[in-house]
């Protein structure tokens, strides 16, 4: 090992143990990138002057219009937070379930998933539901250890389900070292990997997920049913049509804004940052009807106005400047800008709506310091690749992995297990935008390694390592919202089924990785 | 009374930091409403707008950007909690110190110094965007980079202050600032 790869060891061993310290991530990997980058050219082993390349790469984070997506994500997933959304649903779910065994934590892993698909960041995940759903299981008897479980089970699925945030800057990073990884291959006409395959490939991981922990509720449910006793009915307990009526109208809304959202993009109509402004624009409608429901005319009017349009333009061909259209086509395109007109008031009039009801300036802000925190960090991670790679880091890791025992399979493994290890201090941002691009170049040059499932395989890994006692970042989440009945003993005793899920999953993507590659195959096929 | 002044200077930083990032923050509502005209515009009317979706990226930019010193002042960038959450607010007013002035401080620094020279040859020739219809804008994007240095500094010296205070006594601790 030379001068240069000692000083790379050095300064990744420098970043661990200063981000320990508990200094911003975003900054303590750029300064102690530029220390180490100082004491490189103060002995020779690189050059200073390396640095002139940070503002092009920092200009290209600025302008990489696949992350325009996250501002937008963040917006709709905090807008439908402050709309209340989750408490409406949990309500409605609790009456159709809660009269059953096991039906309250039912409810909270139904709702949780919706939850998870509309917000996809963790940490906001868990508080809402810790402090939602907690108090009303423990009420009615649940045992602590089964509350505390499903809701931190449920709330990491915020990583995996689409349009999970992490999905969108990991399917970005992986699509670098894709190119990359081809490139060094001498393929001069490389195959991308988009977010969207990320997102066709997670679906069935996650929705496996879903399904095996309600699996494992109702077993509690069959098995011990002391532990989740049946909530008697309550006294303004509505039936048959009324609940139905209820629940439809909690349900339709977040349902299909989330369906529009993931299909389109799926069905490839959509790129995810369209689906996200399209997503973001939806919540701000519900949102205003929820918050100012005595003036919701004008929300639920642009939301007529654009549906109608969009049946419009399903019967005529309303492209402008096409040749051989008729009066016909002139009138229906006319009418359609009207509509957009009236949606463009009704929208107006929604947002002000959302102003004066005070909630507008905090879910902006709150937007605005999530969005920054995330870039921060990948200027920062910027910074240190830089060097990182000044240094001969990334040649290092590379030869480090191809010669590792255990060929492609023993490289991927160890990977893995590293990123585990790490996802108990760090989040799954900095893990993505640090360590997925020394790694996954090397991992994508061998043969046989497919992105797509490389990736879920990652984003299903965080999300175990999220959820895993003593350190897993979430159960520390919910001891800070969690009733004084749930002990800290509790919530580790109880995640513990739900970790062991997690792994019979990791387990059958590794043996079956068609689980998350053929979907987004078989959309590419056509 | 010295420490009077210092946090006058950092009463000052901060609310020249927050009024940007307050400002800024309004990008968002733009962001959504450019992208669902570009969306209606291509899937509706078939028609596209280079014009248009640069604007988007313009308004990203600009948001993270110069919301990013506002961002450090709510105490909202991501740490690592394993010591910080449980430390004293005097062993956090210390780590704080120690990061702006040993991480934050030279890193923006050395970008802002980096990137003028690139900025530079940017307004010299008032760049416009590589696409002919595109915004003939690109200049003014780039010094967000300047910017973005600049404002965390000034807000890293207001972090740096707020901990000297802090340890000196002078004003109770408190994570974030």
């Amino acid at each position: 090992m030379g001068l240069p790869e000692l000083l790379a060891v050095l300064l990744v061993v420098a970043v661990c143990a200063l981000l320990m310290v508990g200094y911003p991530v975003a900054f303590t990997l750029g300064g102690a990138a530029l220390a180490i980058a100082v004491l490189g050219d103060a002995v020779g082993a690189m050059r200073f002057s390396l640095l002139g390349a940070l503002p092009p790469r920092v200009f290209g984070v600025m302008t990489n219009e696949v992350l325009l997506a996250i501002p937008l994500f963040v917006l709709m997933g905090v807008m439908l937070e402050r709309s209340r959304i989750a408490e409406d649903l949990l309500e409605a779910m609790g009456r159709l379930f809660g009269t059953l065994t096991g039906g309250l934590a039912i409810s909270v892993t139904l709702v949780g998933v919706l939850l998870a698909a509309a917000k996809g960041v963790v940490g906001a995940t868990v508080v809402t539901m810790g402090l939602i759903t907690l108090p009303a299981m423990i009420r009615h008897g649940y045992n602590p250890r089964l509350a505390a479980g499903t809701v931190a089970a449920t709330a990491t699925l915020a990583q995996i389900m689409p349009p999970a945030t992490v999905l969108v800057l990991l399917g970005d990073q992986l699509n670098i070292a894709y190119q990359a990884a081809q490139l060094a291959q001498g393929k001069f006409a490389p195959d991308q990997v988009s977010v969207s395959d990320l997102f066709a490939g997670a679906i069935v991981p996650a929705l496996t997920l879903v399904a095996l922990y309600l699996a494992f509720q109702i077993a509690v449910a069959v098995l011990r049913p002391a532990a989740c006793p049946a909530i008697p009915p309550a006294a303004d307990a509505i039936g048959g049509a009324a609940l139905a009526r209820r629940l439809i109208e909690v349900l339709v809304a977040p349902v299909g804004l989330i369906v529009v959202v993931l299909g389109s993009i799926l069905g490839g109509l959509a790129t995810p940052t369209e689906a996200a402004g399209v997503g973001a624009f939806g919540a701000i409608l519900l949102t205003a009807r929820k918050v100012a429901a005595k003036k919701s005319a004008p929300a639920l009017g642009a939301a007529v106005a654009v549906i109608a349009v969009l049946v419009l333009r399903a019967f005529v061909d309303l492209r402008v400047g096409r040749a051989g259209g008729g009066v016909a086509t002139t009138a229906a395109i006319a009418l359609a800008v009207v509509l957009l007109g009236v949606a463009a008031y009704g929208t107006v009039a929604a947002v002000v709506a959302i102003g004066r009801a005070g909630v507008l300036a905090p879910v902006l802000a709150t937007t605005t310091n999530v969005t920054a925190m995330i870039f921060a960090i990948l200027i920062g991670a910027t910074m240190f690749s830089l060097v990182f790679r000044g240094l001969g880091g990334d040649d290092m890791v590379q030869h480090a992995l191809a010669n590792l025992p255990g060929g492609t399979g023993g490289a991927i493994l160890t990977v893995m297990i590293a990123m585990f290890l790490l996802g108990f201090v760090m989040d799954a941002f900095e893990i993505i935008f640090v360590v997925v691009p020394i790694v996954a170049p090397a991992l994508l040059t061998m043969p046989g390694v497919d992105p797509i499932w490389l990736g879920v395989m990652m984003a299903v890994n965080l999300q175990t390592s999220y959820l895993h006692p003593p350190l897993g970042p979430t159960l520390f989440y919910l001891r800070g919202v969690a009733p004084p009945q749930i002990k800290t003993l509790d919530i580790y005793v109880g995640v513990i089924p739900f970790v062991l899920i997690q792994f019979a999953l990791l387990a059958a993507l590794w043996f079956w990785p068609g689980l998350a590659s053929a979907l987004p195959h078989a959309l590419a096929g056509h | 009374m010295p420490s009077a002044r210092l946090a006058a200077v950092a009463a000052l930083i901060e609310r020249l930091v927050a009024t940007i990032g307050r400002s800024v923050m309004w990008c968002l509502l733009a962001m959504v409403a450019l992208q669902v005209t570009v969306v209606l515009m291509r899937y509706v009317f078939g028609l596209g707008s280079i014009w248009l979706s640069e604007a988007i990226v313009y308004a990203h930019g600009t948001l993270f950007m110069s919301a990013a010193a506002w961002t450090l002042q709510q105490g909202a960038h991501v740490r690592v909690d394993v010591f910080y959450a449980d430390a004293s607010p005097r062993v956090r007013a210390l780590i704080d110190l120690a990061g702006a002035v040993f991480l934050l401080l030279p890193f923006v620094i050395v970008l802002a110094w980096v990137s003028i020279p690139y900025v530079a040859r940017s307004w010299a020739i008032l760049e416009r965007s590589p696409e002919a219809s595109g915004l003939p804008l690109v200049f003014l994007l780039k010094t967000m980079i300047p910017a973005f240095a600049v404002l965390l500094c000034l807000q890293g010296i207001a972090q740096a202050i707020r901990a000297l205070l802090v340890l000196a006594g002078r004003a109770p601790g408190e994570a974030g600032h």
